[in-house]
């Protein structure tokens, strides 16, 4: 610390001299934030110095220039440390529940990993046919333009591709 | 908000403060303190029979002790509104000063007797009395530190109250000694104990809220 400098700036600052408050605002700024890193989570800090900075506005009045700087500002940095310890102590603290907050997707996103691994195993017209109809949800005569068959056509891959994949799902164990 | 803005903000709002000087704030409280007591006397609070009483060595022994407790509190008090000055060494002396104070007391009056003995001398219907007169009278200083300690910045809010609330009550004794027939220095010791304690404790369990910054 730079006592006997910013005692000085201190000096200025009780009577009313901006430019050295600006100086030694951004000084004790630092000073503070090092200070709380050592001592409170790294999320707290900026929040911790900036209180102790306000403090140190509201109480510049309690500050005896005719002693050092140094314990004056520590013993503010530390009452305001003591006091956001005392209110985490204080706030309460939520248990996080065994059940996610959102739905699990885990089982869905497997599924539609293993169907796609699945449909790329049969011919492109029957695979295209599923995916346009039976996933993206499209009628069939969509799908039929889409792919530029006809609507039967359409239905003789959807009908062969979905017992072709009943096939490979039993053989390889999966479920749908 | 970020460090910048807040910099700019509190430059914005800077104006030249008046420093706090520890001295004018016991004047201040000593200013309370004297008034409290003229105005008891111009009232004709004090006992008819003072002069009487004042050969008595028990009233100038409760003088003398409830006065350097309360000087010594009050001084400590105005002190430790100073963030970093600690009232732990101070209080330790105190209570040394306050128990040396008592113990001298009681062997001035001489040691109880029996149980029997012991309930006469306490009364304590007159006791009752005597303590809750003595918790009103302390109430005057007590508010005037109160507010000259929101004023500072004391860090230690344990200890800080303590000495507010000891300075405010041994303050109020001492200008119940004006009005007190008793000179019973067992009976001075309990009830005014009592009146001290339960200022004490209010002090210390309303202050630490007031004085939070």
């Amino acid at each position: 610390m730079a006592d006997e400098h910013w005692r000085t700036l201190m000096m200025a600052v009780q009577a009313g001299d901006t430019v050295a408050y600006r100086r030694l605002l951004v000084e004790v700024g630092s000073w503070l934030q090092a200070y709380y890193s050592r001592r409170l989570p790294s999320g707290m800090v900026d929040d911790a110095s900036q209180e102790a900075l306000m403090t140190l506005h509201a109480k510049r009045h309690t500050y005896d220039p005719s002693k050092p700087f140094g314990p004056w500002l520590a013993a503010i940095a530390r009452y305001k440390w003591i006091d956001r310890l005392r209110a985490m102590k204080a706030a309460a603290t939520e248990e996080l529940s065994e059940e996610p907050a959102v739905r699990d997707c885990g089982e869905a996103v497997q599924s539609a990993r293993a169907l796609e691994a699945l449909l790329e195993r049969l011919k492109p017209a029957q695979a295209n046919a599923i995916r346009l109809v039976k996933i993206e949800g499209l009628s069939l005569k969509e799908a039929a333009e889409k792919l530029g068959q006809t609507i039967s056509l359409v239905k003789v891959n959807i009908h062969r591709g979905l017992r072709q994949l009943g096939e490979l799902a039993q053989e390889e164990g999966h479920e749908f | 908000m970020n460090f910048d803005s807040l910099i700019d903000r509190l430059a914005d709002d800077l104006t030249p403060v008046r420093r706090r000087r520890p001295w004018a704030d016991m004047l201040t409280v000593a200013a309370i303190a004297v008034a409290e007591l003229a105005l008891l006397f111009a009232v004709g609070f004090a006992h008819m029979s003072l002069h009487r009483m004042m050969t008595e060595p028990t009233l100038w022994w409760r003088l003398a002790s409830l006065g350097l407790i309360s000087l010594l509190s009050g001084a400590l008090a105005i002190r430790s509104f100073d963030p970093a000055y600690s009232p732990r060494d101070g209080l330790r002396w105190l209570a040394l000063i306050i128990a040396l104070c008592l113990a001298f007391g009681l062997l001035m009056g001489g040691l109880p007797g029996g149980l029997a003995s012991i309930a006469r001398r306490l009364d304590w219907t007159s006791g009752v009395q005597c303590a809750y007169k003595m918790a009103l009278l302390s109430v005057p200083p007590l508010i005037g530190l109160a507010l000259l300690g929101r004023r500072g910045a004391p860090t230690d809010l344990r200890r800080t109250p303590l000495l507010i609330g000891l300075a405010a009550a041994a303050w109020g004794a001492f200008a119940f000694v004006f009005a007190c027939p008793f000179d019973d220095p067992l009976y001075i010791a309990v009830w005014y104990s009592v009146g001290c304690g339960i200022v004490i404790g209010l002090a210390r369990l309303i202050l630490p809220r007031i004085a939070r910054w």
